[in-house]
C-alpha cells in the first residue's frame, strides 16, 4: 500500500470515528426519552453530537484537501 | 448477564457504549489498547469481546491470535469501518468471530450480544450455578464461604485464604474481587515463584537503571492493582527478611520503587494465600506475626474437596461442559460415573479432579457420548498421603508399627541409627522389631 492510500485510509478512519460517536450518542438520547433516565444525560449527549459533527466536517475537509 | 470486554481507543465511544451495554443488562469492562485488553483477559473470563479493528498498538486480529494462543474462547465481534473485512474473517477465524460495521446502533450491539446469549442459555440451563461468576458448589461449607465472601467484599479488609493445595485459592480471590463490584483491576503474583533479588522489584516496582537489567521503569504489583485487588499467592514462601518491607507498605499504604526516592501511594485490597496450616504458621518461622495480622484481617479457610463431596458431581458437570464447549463435543456423565468420582478421596482437591476429568476426556472415544473413566485415579501425591494416613479400623497395632518403621527407614535411606532416633526408640529395639518382622526389605 503506498503512502497516499495509507494516509487517505487513516483520514477516512478518523472521520468515521465521530460518525460512530454521533450514532451512539443518538441511541443514548433515545434510551433517555424512552425510559425514566435523567435528562442531563440527553443534554450531554446532544452537546457531544454537536462537537462530533464539527470533527466530522473537519475530517471531510482534510480528505477534500488531500485528494485535490 | 454476560461479561463483556470492550476494546476501543475512542474514550467517548466506549463511555456511551458502556452505558448502552449496561442498560441492555450486561457487565462491561473497557480496554483502550491491545496491551490493556490482554491484561484484562489474563485476569478474568469474558463471554464476549467487542473489538475495534484498528488500535493504537496493533490490529484487533492480534488480540484474536492472543486468545487462540492462550486457549481463551470468548465470542469476538470486530467493530470495523469496512464490511469487506468479512472475507478476511472467514479465512482467519472460527465460528465464534463475527463483525459489526460502524457507525453502530444499539440494535447492532444488542443483536450480537443476544445471539451469543441464546447459545449460552441452552448450556447454562443444564449447568450448575456459578457463584460470583466462578465458584461451584451448594454444600454447607461452600454456602458459608459465599457468605464470608459477601461480607468481606463490602469492606476493604485484607483477606488471607488458607486451604490445602488445589482447593482453588486464586478462584476464591477472584470471587472476592468480583463481589467487590469494581472496575479496578485484580493483579496476581506468586511470592514463591520470585527470586529474592526480584521480589522487591515485582512488588514495589523499580526505576530505570536501579540494577543491572533494569532498562526501563516498571510499576510494581501494588501500583498496578490501583484501587482493586492484589492477590499474593504462596505468601508464606516469601523470604522472612523481605517481610519487613511488605509490612511497611501494608502499614503506610505507600511504596518506594527499587532505586527510587519518591513514595507512591497505594490503595488496593491485599488477598494473600497459603497452603500452610494455622499451627504451622504459629510454630514455624515462616511468617512474621506483625505481617500475619496485617494480611489476615479476615482469614478464610477454604474447605478441602473431601469435606464437600456432594459438590463433586456439580464440579464434574461444569468441567465437562467447559471441555465440550472448547472442543465442540457433546460428552455427558452417566450417573454411576458421578458416584465413582464422588467416592474418590481427591487429596489433590479440585485441581486433581479437574486434571482427572481432562485426562478422561482426552482418552474417551470421540464417537461415544459418554466419558470413559479410568479404573483407578492414580496420583503421585495421593499415594504419599494415603501411605501416611492409611489407618483404618481392623488393622493391628503390629501392622501399623511395621508400616511406620518401613516408612521411616525409607525416609532415611535405611540408616537404622537415624531411623531409631526419629522413631524415639533405641537402635537395639529397632533391630529387635525388624528381626521380629522378618527383616523386611526397605
Amino acid at each position: 500500500m503506498n503512502i497516499e492510500k495509507k494516509d487517505i485510509n487513516q483520514l477516512i478512519h478518523d472521520t468515521r470515528s465521530p460518525l460512530n460517536r454521533i450514532s451512539m450518542q443518538a441511541e443514548l438520547i433515545k434510551m433517555v426519552l424512552e425510559n425514566d433516565m435523567p435528562k442531563e444525560k440527553a443534554l450531554t449527549a446532544v452537546n457531544k453530537i454537536i462537537v462530533a459533527c464539527q470533527d466530522c466536517s473537519q475530517g471531510l475537509q482534510e480528505i477534500t484537501e488531500f485528494t485535490q | 448477564m454476560l461479561q463483556v470486554l470492550l476494546v476501543d481507543d475512542d474514550a467517548e465511544f466506549t463511555d456511551v457504549a458502556c452505558q448502552i451495554i449496561e442498560f441492555i443488562g450486561h457487565q462491561v469492562w473497557v480496554a483502550s489498547n491491545l496491551s490493556e485488553a490482554q491484561q484484562w483477559l489474563s485476569q478474568q473470563e469474558f463471554d464476549h469481546v467487542l473489538l475495534d479493528f484498528m488500535l493504537p498498538d496493533g490490529s484487533g486480529l492480534h488480540l484474536i491470535d492472543y486468545l487462540k494462543q492462550n486457549h481463551l474462547t470468548p465470542y469476538v465481534t470486530l467493530i470495523t469501518g469496512h464490511p469487506s473485512v468479512k472475507g478476511m474473517l472467514a479465512g482467519l477465524c472460527g465460528p465464534k468471530v463475527n463483525y459489526i460495521v460502524k457507525p453502530l446502533q444499539r440494535e447492532d450491539i444488542e443483536a450480537t450480544l443476544n445471539r451469543q446469549n441464546k447459545n449460552t442459555k441452552v448450556a447454562d440451563s443444564k449447568l450448575p450455578k456459578l457463584h460470583f461468576g466462578c465458584l461451584v458448589g451448594e454444600s454447607k461449607p461452600m454456602l458459608e464461604l459465599y457468605s464470608m465472601i459477601k461480607r468481606v467484599a463490602k469492606t476493604s479488609a485484607n483477606v488471607m485464604l488458607m486451604g490445602e493445595s488445589g482447593v482453588g485459592k486464586e478462584v476464591v480471590a477472584n470471587a472476592i474481587h468480583f463481589a467487590t463490584d469494581t472496575k479496578e483491576p485484580m493483579v496476581a503474583t506468586n511470592c514463591g515463584a520470585l527470586s529474592k533479588e526480584l521480589i522487591s522489584s515485582e512488588l514495589f516496582g523499580h526505576e530505570k537503571g536501579a540494577f543491572t537489567g533494569a532498562i526501563a521503569r516498571k510499576d510494581g504489583v501494588f501500583v498496578r492493582a490501583g484501587n482493586g485487588t492484589l492477590f499474593l499467592d504462596e505468601i508464606t514462601e516469601m523470604p522472612l527478611d523481605m517481610q519487613p518491607n511488605l509490612l511497611r507498605v501494608l502499614e503506610n499504604q505507600r511504596v518506594i520503587p527499587v532505586g527510587g526516592t519518591q513514595e507512591v501511594a497505594v490503595n488496593c485490597r491485599v488477598v494473600s494465600a497459603t497452603n500452610r496450616k494455622l499451627e504451622e504458621l504459629a510454630q514455624g518461622n515462616i511468617i512474621r506475626e506483625d505481617v500475619y495480622y496485617r494480611l489476615a484481617v479476615f482469614p478464610i479457610n477454604i474447605p478441602a474437596l473431601s469435606e464437600r463431596k456432594e459438590d463433586i458431581p456439580l464440579l464434574a458437570e461444569v468441567f465437562l461442559q467447559q471441555l465440550n464447549h472448547e472442543n465442540n463435543t457433546g460428552f455427558a456423565w452417566a450417573p454411576e460415573q458421578l458416584d465413582i468420582l464422588k467416592n474418590n478421596p481427591w487429596p489433590g482437591n479440585v485441581r486433581e479432579l479437574r486434571h482427572a476429568i481432562h485426562r478422561a476426556f482426552i482418552m474417551s472415544e470421540p464417537a461415544s457420548k459418554t466419558i470413559q473413566l479410568p479404573d483407578t485415579f492414580i496420583s503421585p501425591f495421593a499415594s504419599n498421603t494415603r501411605q501416611s494416613s492409611a489407618i483404618s479400623a481392623g488393622q493391628t497395632i503390629e501392622d501399623l508399627e511395621k508400616e511406620l518403621i518401613r516408612v521411616t527407614l525409607n525416609q532415611v535411606d535405611g540408616n537404622k541409627t537415624q531411623a531409631a532416633e526419629m522413631l524415639g526408640i533405641s537402635t537395639k529395639t529397632l533391630y529387635n522389631r525388624l528381626h521380629a518382622y522378618g527383616d523386611f526389605a526397605v
